[in-house]
């Protein structure tokens, strides 16, 4: 009978009583499964908003807006901010572009982009529309630099007489001295393009566009140096306040960057608040089991003394009896671990929104307190949360029976005996 | 006979000049006043003497269960009072048997577990302590009461089965503070006889009030206010043969 072993007995020594303590250590244990789940839930909100939503900054020209920022117009960035925003801390990816516009019918007209092959294709203005989708031929790829190809939108295609059988073969001529109220006519001869590939993007401006090669856009335009706008990703929403700031540092006076502020300030406000409070409430969990294993504890070796005594006298050393002292600690928190898990699957999910409701909400921005409603707060029991439980079991049982298995360790058996 | 300067050959147990005093608030409680005494190595003893007089101390110093504030305590050949606590450990693990007036089973074991514990502590193979827990609770008349557990156990079972955990690691010395203390007479008179068996292979040392079972062992120790009685206390009870043996500790 190993002292592990007699620790392992006196857990049943008072079946009245494990079920009071373990319900006791078992409502800490669910808050911190519920302060988790929430934890967890806002996490897993702003991971699918770093996906979905956008970490890019856009630079333009400083003073330019909407169209005019482009071929023809000298209000566009210096060549050398590229290598200034490259670098930048957190800056994940830089990707110039290069507009232009040439005139369809009536006041209408087209987008015309320069791209490197591998950056994203963005529709001009409407980039939350998504990147647009080849319908037919190919998109452009590394091999394109230079070339007189390019990939333009249905709309346009349709409207320059482009069917998807003739990709590969057809052609777009640009004329650069046509103009437009809004066009900068050019005096550059009319270049044809061979158009390798026709996308849609969803809606009718988008598909009115042609994305060509930059290095091709260049030749084209005789545009050597110069960006019209630059793309700037950072790493993560977090860091995008400070790739902003610094940005503005490097560059000066020359750009305007407009920024996805939206997502920053939800990172940065309400995620933070929602992960500090739920770390909060985990934490008090962890102090409120310590403090239930502590009385517990002190209680059983109080109630034990002479044992504790008699086992002296039998020559049981200190180690071996505080053994199973701790054997019994871990052991009461892992079954007030299990029931607080059974109460997490059962009632985790409503009672984790009632916890956000009525204790985290208030603490939030007034914007975010309806977040509870968008919040999947459903019980999850995942490796990683056996890990916390597991991880909590060894604090709370090592922490709160400390102050206990101290005092028998200087309890000499003499004294233990006199408990009698 | 003066066991304080008895020769130092075949004696189990030596207290040199042995002190124990408490401090209780601001009060000085002189426990054990100058004890000089020599135990051989086999033979009962009963330390006798009133209620606080100081006999349990005397038997916790010679247990390792307390250290003397001064002197020497010197049992089977070490010195209690300089040895460091781990090895105290071991000293009552493996020369003391304990015998409590409480019993002191562990109540959520068994009598063979309870008997099997010291062994544990002592390393001895799991079937060689099942063996010997079953032989010992067979030879105190406990053969069908092995898996029962103390609440259901008399006293008398109970305090048969804590002599038969004192002594499974075959220690040389066995302290029984009041063992028949929450015993009836008969019963008391039985773990008696059963002590006295045990002390003709080793070294019995009982605390007792009781006059007529102190009569029972092969020597009294009185002992008031802390130091040996001088005076003799001869048991009026006790038959001629005993009495030839028995001797008492003067002071």
């Amino acid at each position: 009978m190993s002292m592990v072993r007699i620790g392992v007995r006196n857990l049943w020594r008072s079946k009245l009583r494990l079920v009071l303590v373990a319900a006791l250590i078992g409502t800490p244990f669910f808050l911190l499964l519920v302060m988790e789940s929430i934890g967890d839930a806002v996490q897993r909100q702003t991971d699918v908003l770093k996906e979905s939503v956008n970490n890019t900054l856009q630079l333009r020209s400083r003073g330019s807006m909407g169209h005019v920022n482009m071929v023809g117009n000298e209000d566009i960035l210096p060549q050398d901010a590229l290598a200034k925003v490259k670098g930048v801390d957190h800056v994940a990816k830089a990707e110039p572009y290069l507009l232009a516009m040439t005139p369809t019918e009536g006041h209408n007209f087209a987008m015309v982009v320069g791209v490197d092959p591998d950056d994203t294709r963005r529709l001009e203005s409407h980039g939350e529309a998504g990147n647009p989708k080849i319908i037919a031929g190919r998109d452009l790829t590394a091999a394109d630099r230079g070339k007189r190809v390019a990939i333009i939108g249905q709309v346009l295609a349709r409207w320059a007489g482009l069917k998807p059988q003739d990709i590969g073969q057809a052609t777009l001529t640009l004329d650069l001295k046509r103009t437009h109220p809004v066009i900068f006519a050019l005096d550059r001869p009319p270049v044809t393009l061979t158009i390798v590939g026709i996308y849609a993007s969803g809606y009718v401006f988008g598909d009115m566009q042609l994305f060509m090669p930059l290095d091709t856009f260049r030749e084209v335009y005789g545009v050597r140096e110069g960006i019209s706008w630059l793309y700037v990703r950072a790493d993560s929403a977090e860091h995008l306040p400070a790739v902003e700031k610094e940005l503005r540092t490097a560059l000066g006076n020359v750009a305007d960057i407009i920024s996805p502020t939206t997502v920053a300030e939800f990172q940065t406000t309400a995620t933070r608040a929602v992960q500090h409070l739920a770390s909060s409430g985990i934490a008090l969990a962890a102090a409120l089991m310590v403090i239930v294993i502590f009385f517990v504890m002190l209680l059983v070796v109080r109630e034990r003394a002479w044992e504790i005594g008699t086992f002296k006298a039998l020559g049981a050393s200190d180690a071996g009896i505080a053994m199973s002292f701790l054997t019994e600690a871990i052991l009461l928190c892992a079954i007030g671990a299990m029931a607080g898990v059974v109460l997490f699957l059962f009632w985790g999910g409503p009672l984790a929104h009632l916890v956000f409701g009525l204790g985290i909400a208030p603490f939030l921005p007034a914007q975010y307190t309806t977040l509870a409603g968008t919040l999947a707060l459903t019980p999850r029991f995942g490796p990683a949360t056996l890990g916390i439980l597991v991880a909590a079991c060894l604090f709370a049982a090592l922490a709160g029976s400390a102050w206990s298995i101290w005092q028998i360790i200087r309890l000499s058996p003499m004294e233990a005996i006199r408990h009698e | 006979m003066n066991d304080a300067h008895s020769p130092l050959r075949g004696r189990l147990i030596v207290l040199r000049e042995a002190r124990k005093i408490y401090q209780r608030g601001d009060q000085v409680v002189v426990a054990l006043d100058g004890i000089n005494l020599e135990v051989p190595e086999r033979g009962m003893v009963a330390l006798a003497g009133a209620s606080g007089s100081g006999k349990s101390s005397l038997l916790h110093i010679v247990g390792a269960m307390d250290r003397p504030t001064s002197g020497e305590v010197t049992v089977a050949g070490q010195r209690l009072d300089t040895l460091p606590e781990s090895a105290l450990t071991a000293f009552r693990r493996d020369t003391v048997g304990f015998v409590f007036q409480s019993f002191n089973l562990i109540p959520n074991l068994s009598a063979l577990e309870n008997v099997m514990l010291p062994m544990e502590f002592a390393g001895t193979a799991a079937p060689e302590r099942r063996r010997r827990a079953t032989d010992l609770l067979t030879q105190v008349g406990l053969a069908t009461r092995l898996t029962h557990r103390p609440r259901e156990l008399s006293g008398g079972e109970q305090q048969r089965v804590a002599i038969a955990r004192a002594l499974a690691n075959n220690p040389p010395l066995i302290l029984a503070d009041e063992p028949t203390g929450n015993l009836d007479s008969k019963t008391g008179q039985m773990i008696y006889e059963l002590l006295k068996e045990i002390a003709k292979e080793r070294t019995v040392i009982v605390v007792t009030h009781a006059e007529p079972l102190a009569q029972l062992a092969d020597r009294i120790v009185h002992i008031k206010d802390g130091r040996l009685s001088p005076e003799a206390q001869p048991g009026a009870s006790a038959d001629n043969s005993s009495k030839q043996q028995r001797s008492t500790t003067h002071g």
